[in-house]
């Protein structure tokens, strides 16, 4: 059996007997997507439900009793107005109210714009399907009401519908959970990192710290083989938490009771498949650049420091790029981190994967694990690591 | 046998450091050769040169005649090397711990469980080998350490300050123990800062300060080198003072 492979094996038959850290994380990767589905899933059905049996106060209804009538014939459920009704709303208690303004039947009659009131907080996500269910009613009465009128005076009604407009929504049914996408994605690419962090401090620092570094320098393994070895069990543990975090939201989605909410959403065992093929290169990088910082501190706590920047820009390339507007420019998919979160997306999307955008996806990080695992060798070759107890 | 002539290494930006300043002795095989001197003397950074985990800047060290620096494989693969860091892996236990380096050094199957279990046996470790190391004493951390540098059988042994906190009892199985690898005719570099340990076992002594060799020689020369009528007072005329020193 060679060194490297030796190496391997005690680093993780090292970290499999640490029970509580595996426990901690294996069970947050295992649990991420459940959770995150399901706080997700009650959110979209909860407005679905909004949405379906709109709750309108109307202020001033007997001045309109028409269109009162016609909400209610379109399924909404009126209620009184509540003097307190802005500030319900601005509080959150109340998604949207109408008011039908005192000199709204004399404008009718005088064939002038009648005026209406929609009052709504725009900025709360949750009254979004309310606000949108009321301002579409009232759109459509307005447009029933004027078509009535041109018959009246004998006109056709397209004469005022210039524009006929067909929708046709491209989105193929994998598309409509956009928020659900980012957070499989976004938790895909964060266990790479996270899975193989405790792992390759206690191999590197950790060594250090427990003064175990220098007697295994001296014996025959080399730098190289050493780090080799550290680099093929944090990669192989960090593959198990990616694989473990997948598969929780695999699970989830497939054979959880979810409510029916209109996402029809695909994350079969295809999609799990093309996941961890995307994810290939951050298996093997996160784990060489975790050695490359944790060989840099003398004691855990020490690289603990030194991570913070990594799970910065870990966390933050995603979100950056989902609000980004722009279509992302093709040479992204060659960047470590904005690469593969741009593939995870397309995998998502249905897209076919491109085995040219996967080979380039490949060559930066293949690059780097040389270079970071080079360095710590180069590290370990150096007597200074010997300094400092 | 282990060769030293005129080692330098020196540190700092600029070398102004000279832990070790032109060091020459022999260790030859079959004894115990002691390396006395103060904290500070250049001991640890010595057996890191002899060790092959550090280039000296002059001068050159053999160990039966292979260059620590041009063999360097050759070297490690022949020199046990009880180091002054010797930490343990706390999730392994003692037997696993010395398998680990049984396999590093290319012991394998029938051999090497042969070899280990031979060692734990002469340790008296049989009792917690397979027992976590993270609840070990020190005593039982510094026996697995040993375990772990005599695994391959090395022809030559260097040990950095063995003795360090440890009791009397460990202490004196330590001594059983270096003896016995001295009649099976090893070669044997022993450091301290500790006197009575170094007279009690060393058969030539080797006296360290600032870096240079003060003296060389058994007890009993080194007393009628300096003129002195007891050890004690032997080793504070030659080295200048006992500061540093433990009894």
């Amino acid at each position: 059996m060679s060194r490297t492979v030796i190496i391997a094996r005690k680093e993780l038959v090292e970290t499999f007997r640490d029970r509580r850290t595996m426990l901690m994380t294996l069970l947050t990767a295992a649990l991420a997507g459940p959770l995150f589905l399901a706080l997700i899933f009650n959110m979209i059905a909860s407005q679905g439900e909004r949405a379906r049996t709109l709750a309108l106060p109307v202020g001033g209804a007997e001045h309109a009793p028409a269109l009162v009538a016609f909400l209610e014939r379109e399924g909404a459920r009126i209620l009184p107005l509540p003097d307190d009704a802005e500030a319900r709303i601005r509080a959150g208690d109340l998604d949207v109210a109408l008011v039908v303004d005192p000199a709204f039947a004399k404008q009718a009659a005088d064939g002038k714009p009648a005026k209406v009131r929609l009052i709504y907080d725009r900025s709360r996500d949750r009254a979004r399907a309310s606000i949108d269910q009321a301002e579409s009613l009232l759109r459509a009465y307005s447009r029933l009401w004027g078509a009535q009128r041109m018959m009246v005076r004998g006109i056709a009604p397209t004469v005022a519908q210039p524009l006929d407009v067909v929708v046709e929504d491209l989105a193929t049914p994998q598309q409509s959970g956009a928020l659900v996408l980012f957070l499989v994605a976004y938790y895909g690419l964060f266990a790479a990192v996270m899975g193989g962090m405790p792992l390759a401090l206690d191999a590197t620092a950790g060594e250090r710290e427990r003064q175990s570094l220098e007697p295994l320098l001296a014996t025959p393994a080399s730098a190289l083989e050493i780090v080799a070895g550290k680099w093929l069990a944090v990669a192989a543990f960090a593959a198990l938490v990616v694989g473990v975090t997948l598969a929780g939201f695999y699970l989830t989605l497939s054979f959880a009771p979810l409510p029916p909410v209109g996402v029809p959403f695909l994350f079969g065992a295809r999609e799990l498949a093309r996941f961890l093929v995307i994810l290939l290169p951050m298996i093997a990088l996160m784990p060489a650049i975790l050695l490359w910082l944790g060989s840099r501190g003398r004691t855990i706590k020490e690289a603990q420091t030194n991570l913070s920047l990594l799970l910065f820009a870990v966390s933050i390339i995603p979100v950056v790029q989902l609000f980004m507007q722009r279509r992302e420019p093709d040479w992204l998919v060659a960047v470590p981190v904005s690469g593969q979160y741009l593939l995870l997306n397309r995998a998502l999307r249905g897209e076919a994967l491109a085995t040219g955008d996967l080979a380039l996806s490949w060559v930066v990080p293949a690059a780097l694990v040389a270079v970071a695992l080079w360095a710590v060798a180069r590290r370990y070759s150096n007597e200074a690591v010997l300094a400092g107890k | 046998m282990i060769a030293v002539e005129g080692l330098v290494k020196a540190f700092g930006r600029h070398g102004e450091v000279r832990a070790v300043d032109g060091v020459s002795f022999t260790a030859p095989a079959g004894e115990i050769t002691g390396l006395l001197g103060p904290n500070g003397a250049g001991k640890t950074t010595l057996l890191r040169m002899l060790a092959t985990l550090m280039a000296p800047d002059a001068g050159r060290a053999t160990i039966d005649g292979r260059d620590v620096v041009a063999d360097r494989a050759e070297v490690r693969r022949r020199l046990g090397v009880l180091s002054d860091a010797r930490g343990l892996y706390p999730r392994l236990s003692g037997r696993e711990n010395v398998e680990y380096y049984a396999a590093l050094h290319g012991l394998a199957g029938r051999a090497r469980a042969a070899r280990v279990d031979a060692l734990v046996e002469r340790l008296g470790l049989a009792e917690i080998a397979d027992r976590r190391a993270q609840g070990y004493s020190q005593g039982e951390r510094m026996k697995v350490a040993i375990a772990r540098a005599l695994v391959h059988d090395p022809d030559t042994i260097l040990l950095d300050e063995p003795t360090n906190g440890l009791d009397i009892m460990s202490v004196r199985s330590l001594r059983e123990q270096l003896r016995g690898l001295r009649a099976a005719g090893k070669t044997l570099l022993f450091s301290s800062h500790v006197m009575q340990e170094v007279v009690a076992l060393c058969d030539r002594i080797v006296i360290l300060g600032h870096g240079r060799v003060v003296a060389i020689g058994t007890a009993a020369e080194l007393m009628a080198q300096s003129g002195a009528s007891s050890l004690e007072d032997a080793f504070v005329a030659l080295l200048g003072s006992g500061e540093g020193l433990a009894a």
